[in-house]
């Protein structure tokens, strides 16, 4: 594995009871690339990225992530690498007996080494970032979805890890807010220099923002290529999605 | 064998297997939870001590209620049976306190209030870790580098350790005292008869203070599992709030069999 | 001074408003009880529902209850060993964890298990359709939610709780015995016969008066605290937490009236 690449998915294969959701899945992504990760609903794309961060374990096959295997691995031994990750999940899961602010200094506070005072200047620094400024306080029950991601966003940037990963940043959100949303994104790759997973069923959007995507289909990557041109690619299934035709390969 | 029956004892084999292969995985969230002490000791990040009182608060200060009512209640009973089978046989009331109390301390006290602590803090402790695995917040927690065990269940387990003893203590005194109502009111029993500490040997303070402290250790570990299993949304939840409870209240009577079958053996049956 | 005042006034408060909840969720409950009491008459239910719901309740919380009153019954005959050591009265050991067994431990023991069992799991589904709208759907069916799901649960469970406890409790004698001969050497014909001379059919008949009580505080319980869920997965989790609380604490007080009132 080089130093120049950031996460090496090589033939991994995933089965919930009798449901194979993942047969043969490869995909490698460069440091400092930002992969856009789409597919039909419930073609794993989640599981994938659970996979990634070590959070579920692959029946077959390999996962590296920033140099490390993933795979086979007890959870107090992948505390460290998580440490250096970020991850936006598709429902926020924010603690709901914390605060906004306890919520966002949650992974720097576990990380420990910082001072009360340099905790309170990034919480601060990353809410102002996500439009979210003066929230500190609040409990989660009392934010709207769009806030409650936001939340979600600025817990997964806190820590300026290597590699960030945010799972449906947009899904439920206006178009501008969406706008708004992904030059937030885009503005904090920029700054830090981390890779990027997004999966993302705003496929317009989602080309905006990243280099490549692929295309999570029938258990394995059926495309992967240039965001900017992903509605002409060759694929007729690829297409169908990302035009959101109604016939096509894909049917119904 | 007729098919039926070939079926009901496969179905029962299947079912003890099961049954083991659960025992064995709560036995490794024991020790996994043991062994999360001594890490917590040892961490110089983030400090549950905060999280340990809240637990303790919420285990103990909100079930005292609920422990003095059933408990309270449960006394006035078992005292009105026992006085009106003694007015059918001897009509002499003297033994009843000083007994009661020997049966309340060494086995109905610490039964009864494990029970119920089985029941109102098993459903809350699966309640409330079911419903942040099904809304990925363990996940989240493990995101951060958090074992789940360390930041969950161990304050639950040292927090109902300590309640689980002193609400037991609680318990059983308001039981002896509803008890000692109950003899005054309705068989005339004097309360300086009633009232006498005499039967109550230090071993039988032992034996309350070891089963308190087991159904205390077992309750969180077995509620605390249910909860982590739990999968789905909703109904996820409710079905593991569900096993909680009945795990937690089986696993009192069990301990509290096993338990009084040991001490058996060692006291050789002494009063 | 002023701080110890505000503790103080912080803590009837308190008191206050939870004397508060609970009297909203007794006088809850008391409505929903009318509620059934009126939809049973005249007596027009969904027979599907009640089987399902009987078929449900019975058959799987067989196991658990018969587990539960073995280990039960021993253990009351190990309760009593150390008296019927000293005074050598082997033949009043059946006596003793019989008359508590079918009295007493008997049905609060199955009913609490039931509570736990069927209970809470009645108080999660119930809670789920809420959360998922499904009784909403039901109303504009013009279907009375109260009719089609709570009736048929609740004489499910009450008749339900009335098998088991008859189960429960000879299974609970059966393990008095087991543990009388292993544990004490005291013969099966000794328990048998201490049983026998002693309990009187009034014991057993009165240990069943009370698990109809159960049954009932029981199935009114879970159904409100189900109906009447508020918000998600989390709401679930504490819907079912506060039924099993409240059928605990139901059982408890409902013993103690029907001990007095009844002997």
């Amino acid at each position: 594995m080089t130093a120049t690449t950031a996460i090496r998915i090589h033939d991994v294969h995933k089965s919930f009871g009798r449901r194979d959701v993942l047969s043969g899945v490869s995909l490698d992504v460069a440091r400092g690339g930002k992969l856009g990760l789409i597919g039909p609903a419930a073609s794993g794309k989640s599981v994938l990225l659970k996979l990634i961060c070590g959070l579920d374990q692959p029946d077959r096959g390999e996962i590296e992530v920033l140099g490390e295997s993933v795979v086979g691995k007890r959870e107090v031994e992948l505390g460290a690498l998580r440490q250096r990750i970020g991850m936006l999940f598709q429902n926020y899961a924010l603690f709901d007996f914390l605060s906004v602010e306890d919520n966002v200094r949650f992974p720097l506070v576990q990380r420990g080494g910082l001072s009360d005072a340099e905790l309170a200047m990034r919480t601060a620094d990353r809410l102002r970032a996500v439009g979210l400024a003066g929230s500190e306080h609040k409990l989660t029950a009392e934010l709207s979805g769009g806030m409650k991601k936001r939340v979600g966003i600025a817990r997964a940037t806190v820590s300026d890890g290597e590699l960030v990963i945010y799972d449906e940043p947009s899904a439920g959100l206006d178009p501008v807010t969406t706008q708004k949303i992904y030059d937030l994104l885009a503005a904090d790759q920029q700054r830090t220099g981390a890779t990027v997973i997004a999966v993302s069923s705003d496929v317009v959007a989602l080309a905006q923002f990243v280099d490549e995507i692929a295309f999570l289909y029938n258990g394995h990557i059926a495309y992967r290529g240039a965001a900017k041109t992903i509605a002409d690619a060759p694929d007729p299934a690829v297409r169908q999605f990302v035009r959101g035709e109604l016939e096509g390969p894909l049917g119904e | 064998m007729s098919s039926w029956a070939h079926r009901r004892i496969t179905q029962l084999g299947g079912n003890v297997v099961a049954a083991g292969r659960a025992i064995r995985e709560l036995w490794m969230v024991y020790v996994s939870t043991i062994a999360g002490i001594y890490r917590n000791l040892r961490r110089t990040t983030g400090s549950p001590r905060g999280e340990l009182v809240r637990q303790m608060y919420s285990i103990g200060n909100r079930s005292l209620f609920f422990i003095i009512v059933t408990l309270g209640f449960i006394g006035m009973v078992m005292t009105y049976e026992a006085c009106l089978q003694l007015s059918r046989v001897t009509g002499e009331y003297s033994q009843v306190g000083p007994q009661f109390l020997r049966l309340i301390v060494s086995d109905f006290g610490p039964t009864l209030a494990g029970l119920m602590l089985a029941t109102r803090v098993g459903a809350g402790i699966a309640a409330e870790i079911g419903s942040m695995k099904v809304t990925e917040q363990i996940d989240a927690l493990r995101m951060s580098g958090v074992l789940p065990i360390d930041y969950l269940i161990v304050p639950r387990f040292l927090a109902s350790l300590v309640m689980t003893v002193m609400l037991t203590v609680v318990g059983s005194g308001v039981m002896y005292a509803a008890g000692g109502l109950t003899a005054q009111y309705s068989f005339g029993v004097n309360p300086h008869v009633y009232f006498d500490i005499a039967q109550v040997r230090p071993r039988h303070l032992i034996m309350m203070t070891i089963k308190a402290a087991a159904f205390g250790a077992a309750i969180p570990i077995v509620a605390g599992f249910c909860g982590l299993r739990a999968r789905g949304s909703s109904e996820g939840v409710g079905w593991a709030t569900t096993a909680a409870v009945i795990g937690s209240s089986f696993a009192v009577i069990a301990l509290d069999f096993v338990i009084s079958a040991a001490a058996l053996f060692v006291t050789g049956g002494d009063l | 001074m002023a701080n110890n005042e505000w503790a103080l006034t912080r803590a009837v408060a308190g008191i206050g408003t939870a004397a508060m909840k609970i009297s909203d969720e007794v006088g809850g409950i008391v409505v929903l009880t009318g509620q059934v009491l009126r939809a049973l008459v005249p007596p027009r239910i969904d027979r599907r529902e009640l089987f399902k719901n009987l078929h449900k309740m019975g058959n799987k919380s067989v196991p658990i209850v018969v587990l539960t009153a073995f280990f039960a019954g021993g253990l009351m005959t190990l309760q009593s060993a150390p008296f019927v050591k000293k005074l050598n009265a082997t033949s009043l050991a059946g006596w003793g964890a019989g008359y508590a067994v079918l009295r007493e431990i008997g049905p609060i023991l199955i009913a609490l298990m039931f509570s736990g069992r069927v209970g809470a799991n009645n108080t999660a589904e119930l809670a789920t359709m809420t959360v998922t709208e499904q009784l909403d759907g039901l109303r504009a069916l013009a279907i009375d939610p109260v009719r089609f799901l709570v009736v048929p649960r609740v004489i499910a469970m009450i008749v339900m709780l009335v098998a088991l406890t008859v189960i429960g409790d000879q299974v609970a004698l059966l393990g008095a015995s087991v543990v009388g001969r292993s544990m004490l050497d005291i013969s099966w014909s000794t328990m048998f016969h201490s049983f026998a001379d002693n309990l009187k059919p009034y014991d057993f008949l009165h240990g069943v008066y009370k698990s109809i009580a159960f049954g009932g505080a029981i199935a009114v319980s879970s159904c409100y605290f189900g109906v009447t869920v508020k918000g998600g997965a989390v709401g679930v989790g504490r819907a079912v937490n506060a039924a099993v609380v409240a059928a605990a604490v139901s059982i408890m007080l409902l013993d103690f009236f029907l001990t007095y009132t009844t002997g």
